[in-house]
């Protein structure tokens, strides 16, 4: 059994492309329902490249994956894959094929699918077992990459017990154990909080610096700025190529096709609108290098500039007094200890806190799915500690899981959507009038005979939500909305929630985003199953309290870190207020 | 409502029964399971009991665990027990209260019965506790292997077997997901007649099906991603290699069969 799988370096001095494909489309669907995923895509990747490959959903990114990976034959074009001709004006040599993908790695979004036994190590030696390679080559090769993710002291664990940053991380070294050329990631990080990010972009980072070819897939433009090239797709067409500098210059065009800048690109593009004479950059390095050179100026930090909005108190909407909750597992270990809040009637809350922190068994508990094991919690004026009352709650609560796309089963849109009013033993009319008016919440108007298998990702998580809506909940809860979206999907949903909170619901939602919990009118911040803080955005995303925050595995938002950096008095939450204090800056006198 | 399955899950250890040949063990487990079926006395229960404690001992799985993975079946147990003991007629009439009659006979097959099933239930409780699922599917590939020979997908089937195993956690991890999520829609699971109970299956195992189809979309492009081509080309990571503590196991194992019949 030959091994070319082994990592070598052939190919990089000459500058022979280690992945080509030439004039390549590929369709799907038949005759009627044809879908053009891939459209005359021209593409030379150089060993040792980093490419990363922006594109809203449905641009054909996941195709373009599946073709370099050698997954997916097109129907035109020519492809060579590590100097193999794939695919040539002869057609397909399977042969070919073969060779070429066992020097090729792919790991992509949901880790679930791509773990295929129950113990991380054996997971890792699967890839390099269907190589053929002998038994103390697989056995070196699993700890060097399990050592390499830093997983190793995990390697007899069973990886549905795993966090999804964990497993994502074993997916990776079970793809590096094949030692692939070439390593293409789709999307690895779109379900995964920031840490789980963070530590996949520090492992693409030492695969670069090892020389490994990485094609990287991604919806957050942040992440795109590590790459060598960044290419943007649109309905199976490259309309933009080039460095990251490049191709976020391109900011009108990207927002028309539903992307946006990284936050240096927008903050340096926003401050040159308003007369701010610093070059254009998508670095944060150097945008902050020359906003500190500039404007030495000092002012008094502006006292009552606090925009707080007036939130009408008429009642609580939840509160906590002293909540514990345990997992009926083996270690009976503490998901939440003495947690005591309230929350007012129309607020809208963001509940913060690290992988493990409470988050999710909090929310489960406000939704009255558990029962809290001390303490009390009262939702809309009814204890969930009363099983007859909980029926009742669910007409109040609304709840929508991570993921609620997952739960859609119904035929039609409309029937999903009717689902919850029925059960709530309305009328017929009542429930029409009750689902028109959802599916106008969320846009889905024109959709109600479509099967919501079809829509598109973003939609089906709007239907999701609607069927939640359509139950007219005085309080929304909901678990990381806005995960796995495109940016044109987020800003459309974080949109559709400010409407809904405008019309008088109390929206409770936990996320990872700093930038998202700054929105808010109230932030929880959990740690360690404790209460950590509660206060409004401005009181809790403090410089003072940043230690306090990176103990508990979050940080300030973005713009407060740039305040911070660049020594302004006033803490803004936004890109907005940051930019407002700029120009303050620049128009103050100098040199005093 | 979180519910787990506690099927094939494997406990780290090192122990003798941890080190046997998967199919030594396999073997073996089968041939105490089967065996179970010859006790009819008390002797032979007590033989078979002790036999199974010693390899609750030699496993190093913490009692606690194997009793929990036995749970759900030592209850199926006790209300089979139950039947045993109220519908046998045999022996002498030890209480009879209007239309009950408990019998000797029925006591008996009440308590021995379900006894010895424990001895079989905790065998392949080990069997599942001490082998990997990555080893039970290589000993269930030699099993087949002789169906490979013949054409047939020998080496798939223990494939599917293994992403079974691999699968079932995950499965349960969504349904109880899905069925959270139609609680908080006013879903009927816990309530009401039978009729609406029924009715508020239906959308959990649509949601369901849903999602064990995703699951096979990514699966399919992650086996081909990872080239995996089927049995030929394979290698072994740890190849199954029948040693002397293999061969002793399964020449215990045919001694402790042989005692037990005699014993009857």
């Amino acid at each position: 059994m030959p091994h070319e799988a082994t990592v070598t370096t052939v190919g990089r001095h000459d500058g022979q492309p280690i992945v080509s494909l030439s004039h390549v489309t590929l369709r799907y669907g038949d005759e009627a329902h044809e879908v053009v995923a891939l459209d005359d895509v021209t593409l030379a990747v150089q060993p040792g490249e980093r490419i990363c490959v922006l594109g809203a959903n449905g641009s054909g990114k996941s195709t373009l994956a599946s073709v370099v990976c050698g997954l997916l034959a097109p129907d035109e074009g020519t492809v060579s894959l590590l100097g193999e001709d794939v695919l040539g004006p002869h057609g397909v040599d399977f042969e070919a094929y073969r060779r070429a993908r066992r020097g090729i790695g792919l790991v992509f979004q949901n880790p679930d699918d791509q773990i295929v036994t129950s113990i991380v190590e054996e997971d890792v030696a699967f890839g390099p077992e269907n190589l053929g390679l002998p038994s103390d080559e697989i056995g070196r090769r699993v700890s060097r990459q399990l050592r390499r993710v830093a997983m190793e002291q995990y390697a007899q664990h069973d990886p549905s017990r795993l966090s999804g940053g964990q497993k994502q991380r074993v997916a990776i070294a079970g793809a590096l154990a094949m030692e692939p050329q070439v390593l293409v990631l789709d999307e690895p990080g779109a379900l995964l909080d920031v840490r789980g990010r963070r530590g996949i972009r520090r492992v693409m980072a030492e695969l670069h610096e090892a020389g490994t070819t990485v094609m990287h897939i991604t919806h957050f433009m942040e992440e795109a700025l590590d790459a060598d090239r960044v290419i943007v797709l649109d309905h199976g067409r490259i309309v933009l190529e080039g460095s990251p500098q490049d191709v976020f210059a391109h900011g009108d065009e990207l927002s028309a096709l539903g992307l946006e800048m990284p936050f240096a690109a927008q903050l340096a593009t926003t401050l040159r609108s308003r007369g701010i004479d610093v070059a254009w950059t998508c670095d944060k390095d150097t945008l902050m290098r020359e906003l500190s050179g500039r404007g030495q100026g000092t002012i008094a930090p502006r006292m009552g500039t606090e925009v707080e909005r007036d939130i009408p108190s008429t009642g609580q909407a939840v509160s906590c007094d002293h909540v514990a909750y345990s997992y009926q597992d083996d270690t009976g270990r503490r998901a939440l200890d003495d947690v005591s809040f309230a929350i007012d009637e129309g607020t809208s809350v963001a509940i913060v806190g690290q992988t493990g922190s409470g988050k999710s068994t909090l929310v489960r508990l406000l939704c009255a799915l558990e029962v809290p094991d001390l303490g009390r919690i009262v939702v809309s004026g009814i204890d969930t500690h009363a099983r007859r009352d909980r029926r009742r709650l669910h007409g109040h609560v609304g709840y929508v899981m991570q993921h609620p796309e997952r739960q859609l089963f119904a035929e039609t849109v409309l029937e999903d959507v009717a689902y919850g009013p029925r059960n709530m033993g309305l009328s017929a009319e009542q429930v029409r009038e009750r689902c028109a008016h959802a599916l106008g919440l969320v846009g889905l108007v024109g959709k109600e005979d479509a099967s919501p298998f079809q829509l598109s990702g973003g939609q089906q998580r709007l239907c999701a939500i609607a069927g939640i809506l359509a139950m007219e909940p005085d309080i929304l809860v909901l678990d990381e909305p806005l995960a796995g979206l495109d940016p044109r999907g987020r800003r459309q949903l974080s949109l559709i929630l400010d409407d809904i909170h405008d019309h008088g619901v109390t929206i409770i939602r936990v996320t990872h985003s700093m930038h998202d919990a700054a929105r808010a009118q109230q932030v929880i911040v959990l740690s360690q199953a404790h209460l950590l803080m509660q206060g409004a955005p401005r009181e809790v995303f403090s410089a003072s309290h940043e230690a306090l925050l990176h103990d508990a595995g979050l940080g300030l938002p973005e713009p407060m870190q740039w305040a911070l950096a660049l020594g302004l008095a006033e803490a803004p939450l936004t890109m907005e207020e940051l930019v407002e204090a700029l120009v303050l800056r620049e128009e103050a006198p100098h040199g005093i | 409502m979180a519910f787990r399955l506690s099927m094939g899950q494997y406990w780290p250890a090192r122990s003798l029964l941890h080190r046997l040949d998967p199919r030594a063990k396999v073997a073996c487990a089968l041939a105490i399971m089967v065996s179970v079926f010859f006790v009819h006395t008390p002797v032979q229960l007590a033989f078979g009991w002790a036999a199974a404690l010693c390899l609750v001992a030699l496993s190093r799985v913490p009692v606690g665990k194997v009793l929990a993975s036995i749970r759900p079946v030592v209850f199926m147990l006790l209300v089979l027990s139950l039947c045993n003991l109220l519908l046998t007629r045999s022996g002498s009439v030890l209480l009879a209260l209007g239309p009950v009659t408990i019998t000797s006979g029925g006591v008996w097959a009440a308590v021995v019965f379900s006894l010895r099933l424990v001895v079989a239930v905790i065998a392949a409780a080990l069997l599942l506790l001490t082998t990997t699922p990555t080893q039970l599917t290589d000993a269930f590939d030699a099993a087949l292997a002789p169906l490979s020979r013949l054409g047939l997908p020998g080496h798939e089937l223990a494939m599917v077997f293994s992403l079974m195993l691999r699968f079932i956690p995950t499965l349960a991890d969504e349904a109880s997901a899905i069925m959270d999520a139609q609680t908080a829609r006013g879903g009927a699971l816990a309530e009401g007649s039978l009729v609406r109970r029924a009715r508020a299956v239906v959308p959990i195992i649509v949601a369901l099906l849903a999602s064990s189809l995703r699951h096979a979309n990514g699966l399919s492009r992650a086996l081909d991603a990872r080239c995996y081509e089927g049995g030929g080309t394979r290698s072994h990571w740890h190849p199954l290699q029948m040693q002397g503590k293999d061969w002793i196991a399964l020449a215990v194992t045919a001694a402790y069969v042989g005692m037990l019949v005699v014993l009857g």
